[in-house]
């Protein structure tokens, strides 16, 4: 009966020191800082798209590196909200830039990060660019965007989403400066 | 000439659609001469074989849990699924008591004891990250019966010899399985710079050039 004894405390006591064990190990924990991105600015115009990008910047701010395995942009625009114009987005990291929408797969130690660089294309369903996103901005609508992003560490995986918003704002401020010139010419 | 020479050939991305020797025959036969040694990337061959997973798609037990937090993180094992791939392929209990004894055995300055113990495929399981796309995202396990791999790709191509080998920029070089007649050790030796470059060189075989004449010279000045 006591060597019983001895062996039961014997598990719980080692149960606890692997429990203590991990819960000080912990695991790594990703960020995506969307108050520290960059503005929107315009890469691209033609009469019927335009093309912005931004840079948000993300970090590992547990205790153990994790692999970003897979990274994407959902923009939300449903055309109850506005129909005036078509959108696809795109993710990649600023230091492996890719023109095939595909994140590939990267491990970032604790306590460091990097950057990504969202691309979002708007194209006019009817007219030109100018004027669809002009009446976006009339009706003040500003799309929202989720980073969702495929997390494995330590534990098991997950997915998370961290929510940004590209203002109708920010896209007239973008058209007007670098796309000035551009929009004359078209 | 009887120098030896390293020449990696570049081949489109292989999958388990592909059969690793038809495709060395292919984008290497018009190099190979009956003096050389054809070489071909582990995880490569694993692809060719199917030997992938995807961490959505394992069963994840309580103790694959536990034990991965006691793998330094560079190892593949660190993560769960890594964990869970070994246990699968050499058994959880096998891994189990291999991880006590190891232990142990650093308690008294052995290091490598878990490796030694756990099963060949331990030491073989790529995390994710560790091929290139689209198999980023997938866990590979090392390769089934390398030697006859080499056996059959130096059947196909008339060379010397063959092997499959597994080696990282960081000199680790190892020979999983040669066909009869080589020295995986002196193999490794020779690819110890890793000649088969990182993934996105795409550049799994390499053909050691001269390999018979080169060692007949060694013997003889031996």
């Amino acid at each position: 009966m006591e060597f019983l004894m001895m062996l039961v405390i014997l598990v719980v006591v080692v149960a606890i020191a692997v429990w203590l064990y991990i819960a000080k190990q912990g695991d790594a924990e990703f960020e995506f800082i969307v108050g520290q991105r960059t503005d929107f600015i315009l890469d691209d115009v033609t009469e019927k798209t335009a093309t912005f990008s931004c840079k948000v910047p993300f970090i590992n701010k547990g205790s153990q590196g994790g692999t970003i395995m897979d990274a994407y942009p959902r923009h939300l625009l449903p055309y109850e909200q506005y129909d005036g114009v078509e959108v696809s987005s795109r993710m990649e990291l600023s230091t492996a830039p890719r023109t095939d929408n595909y994140f590939e797969a990267v491990i970032i130690p604790q306590g460091t990060g990097g950057t990504v660089v969202i691309t979002v294309k708007f194209t006019a369903k009817e007219g030109g660019i100018q004027e669809a996103l002009g009446q976006m901005a009339e009706l003040t609508v500003d799309m929202a965007i989720d980073i969702v992003y495929q997390i494995v560490a330590r534990s098991l995986w997950y997915i998370h989403k961290k929510r940004m918003v590209m203002t109708c704002d920010e896209i007239m401020r973008a058209m007007q400066t670098k796309g000035a010139a551009q929009l004359e010419d078209l | 000439m009887s120098e030896l020479a390293l020449k990696p050939v570049r081949t489109r991305i292989l999958t388990d659609k592909d059969n690793i020797v038809d495709i060395i025959v292919k984008y290497a036969q018009h190099d190979v001469g009956p003096d050389d040694v054809v070489t071909v990337a582990e995880s490569v061959v694993a692809i060719t074989q199917g030997r992938i997973t995807r961490p959505e798609d394992l069963k994840v037990s309580f103790l694959a849990r536990i034990l991965c937090r006691f793998i330094p993180q560079e190892g593949s094992l660190s993560s769960c699924y890594g964990m869970q791939s070994a246990m699968d392929t050499e058994g959880q209990w096998r891994i189990f008591f291999a991880m006590i004894i190891g232990m142990l055995a650093k308690i008294v300055g052995k290091n490598g004891v878990f490796y030694q113990m756990a099963g060949g495929q331990t030491a073989l399981v790529d995390d994710v990250t560790g091929t290139m796309p689209p198999f980023d995202k997938c866990l590979v396990y090392g390769p089934h019966d390398p030697n006859g791999v080499a056996e059959e790709i130096k059947r196909r191509l008339g060379c010397y010899g063959a092997a499959v080998a597994d080696v990282n920029d960081l000199k680790r070089a190892a020979v999983l399985g040669v066909s009869a007649g080589l020295d995986a050790k002196e193999l490794a030796h020779i690819l110890i710079d890793n000649p088969f470059g990182n993934a996105s060189q795409r550049t799994p075989i390499v053909i050691i050039k001269n390999y018979a004449k080169a060692e007949e010279v060694a013997k003889g000045q031996a």
